[in-house]
């Protein structure tokens, strides 16, 4: 199948003849989106409520007596709930980003554009900009209406409340981007006196500020022209992709019939041609032209059309999750969840699967004690009294976990190398400790030159965790 | 209006992620400018850094605009 998502239909381009030919962009035309209820529609708003709950929630969770979820950027660190993750610790992050890639591959095989559907805070926000501006403006009838009316005294009032609301819920939205990264205890006090540092004030003004353009102003726009996945996700589509469809073999030839009348009776399918599919479609693209690259996926029509349905006692899915291939071949539910499991998921299931039990493995057995050894760089090696030759270096002892320790620091490598002190140093939680240490080798040792050495630090309560980094001892002619 | 956000818009997308990846690599507090170490705070730096990138970026862009083909470019 040739990326069939990202190919105009002749209908589309006959549409976008009005728009300046020089260009693909077809002037906007503002969109008042009927709201509708049903299946995908509550699942959206369960979507809606379970990422904004943690997103507005976790920066007030506290754990160890801490904020549980900080990026803190000064003290570089973050913070997970137990965990302490550091610079050094940028591999899971890596990780991450390549499980959530497979993530979105895997999804979008199976199911095209669940995550802009569902859980892209493009859609989020719009959702609940889109709600607000319902309880304040009414209907989509009522909005339209009052974009047409020209400004009183009611619109004036109507519009400063929808863009109040829309100002404060996009405050509080850039208020949490920032307290993720600043502890958001100093910024409530903060708040209180409007004291906000000068860059948290930009930061927060500035989510804000995308968050109000983007969901209240731009909305469908950011998905059709600026997201670059919704340019690409056509080549992760393959004819057993799931994908809001309109069934042709049965709605057409569509039009308009009276309520209770046999549809074969009167030669016709049983689209009743109602354009419901359209008005509740937050893109505002018509379904049954075919799969279009506006089209996320969301569902409304789906559940639109289901309700017509319902009402004219036609069968419910004249617009349905199909595939390309379940139409064409007219299959059923079985068939088509049989081809769910093909190669294309097999493999990104599988590398998805594997990479995440990496993570977790890695996670699991990654030690929370670090050494980095700098040589000191003035002296490479000098003779001390007892005929002994001494070597300094600087250890940067990292305790990963918020909990103090002691460590006993030893080295070996060379016949009678020994450190100048005991090697006993104490380590504050979740700090990073310099320790300067002697290291002395007695003069007929070994050979002048350069020899490898091993440096190992072992935690004295739990002797199991140990660190091992070896670095070079210079004994000099 | 459709230029400017063909230079500023992908330009702000590679410059969040460079600022993330740059960030994550290099301690702000090692830097230096013009010779004395950094010393604004964190936050600042990143901030700084990040629209340092961005400026890149976006000039970058609108070198691309500016060379582009003239039966390419949109009106």
């Amino acid at each position: 199948m040739a990326d069939p998502a990202n190919k105009p239909s002749p209908d589309k381009a006959a549409q976008g003849s009005d728009s300046n030919p020089d260009t693909l962009y077809a002037s906007r035309k503002k969109l008042q989106v009927r709201s509708t209820s049903g299946v995908f529609t509550n699942w959206r708003w369960a979507m809606v409520w379970l990422t904004q709950i943690l997103y507005y929630g976790l920066p007030w969770l506290t754990w160890n007596d801490r904020q549980a979820v900080l990026f803190h950027l000064t003290e570089r660190k973050f913070y997970i709930f137990g965990w302490v993750f550091w610079p050094q610790d940028v591999f899971y992050l890596a990780i991450l980003l390549i499980i959530s890639a497979y993530a979105l591959f895997f999804f979008t095989a199976i199911a095209g554009r669940l995550w802009c559907g569902y859980t892209c805070p493009q859609t989020v926000y719009t959702e609940i900009f889109m709600w607000i501006e319902e309880k304040i403006e009414g209907d989509h009838n009522k909005r339209r209406k009052l974009d047409a009316a020209p400004m009183d005294a009611r619109k004036f009032m109507l519009r400063g409340a929808k863009f109040g609301a829309w100002a404060i819920f996009s405050l509080w939205t850039g208020f949490t981007l920032v307290a993720y990264f600043s502890p958001v205890e100093e910024l409530l006090q903060a708040l209180t006196t409007f004291g906000f540092g000068p860059w948290e004030t930009f930061w927060i003004l500035f989510y804000a500020g995308f968050t109000y353009v983007f969901a209240g102003l731009l909305r469908e726009q950011v998905c059709k022209y600026m997201c670059p996945y919704a340019r690409f996700q056509g080549v992760m589509f393959d004819p057993d992709t799931l994908v809001v469809t309109y069934d042709e073999f049965r709605g057409e030839p569509r039009g308009t019939r009276k309520k209770g009348v046999d549809p074969k009776t009167v030669g016709k399918g049983d689209c009743i041609d109602c354009g419901i599919c359209v008005q509740v479609c937050p893109t505002g693209i018509d379904i049954r032209q075919g799969l279009q690259y506006e089209c996320i996926g969301c569902g409304a029509c789906i559940d639109a059309c289901d309700q017509v349905m319902d009402k004219m006692s036609y069968p419910r899915g004249l617009i349905r999750y199909s595939t390309e291939n379940a139409l064409k071949k007219r299959w059923g539910m079985k068939e088509i969840l049989v081809h769910v499991a093909r190669p294309r998921t097999l493999i990104y299931g599988g590398l998805l699967v594997a990479i995440c039990i990496a993570m977790v493995v890695g996670l699991a057995t990654r030690t929370d004690l670090r050494v980095d050894i700098l040589r000191d760089r003035a002296t490479l090696a000098r003779e001390v009294e007892g005929g002994l030759i001494e070597n300094v270096y600087r250890l940067q002892v990292i305790n990963m976990i918020e909990e103090a320790r002691n460590v006993t620091i030893s080295v070996s490598g060379l016949d009678g190398i020994h450190l100048d002190s005991d090697g006993l140093a104490a380590l504050p939680a979740a700090t990073t400790e310099s320790v300067t240490v002697q290291v002395r080798v007695p003069y007929d040792a070994a050979e002048p030159g350069v020899h490898q050495i091993v440096f190992e630090v072992v935690v004295d309560d739990d002797p199991s965790v140990v660190v091992r980094e070896g670095t070079t001892f210079i004994i000099p002619r | 209006m459709l230029k400017w956000i063909q230079v500023l818009w992908p330009s702000f997308m590679v410059a969040f992620v460079a600022t993330v990846f740059f960030f994550t690599v290099v301690n702000p507090q090692e830097l230096y400018l013009l010779g004395d170490p950094v010393e604004y705070s964190p936050i600042a730096t990143y901030s700084i850094g990040f629209f340092g990138f961005w400026v890149v970026c976006a000039a970058s862009s609108l070198i691309s605009i500016y060379l582009e083909p003239p039966s390419k470019r949109g009106s």
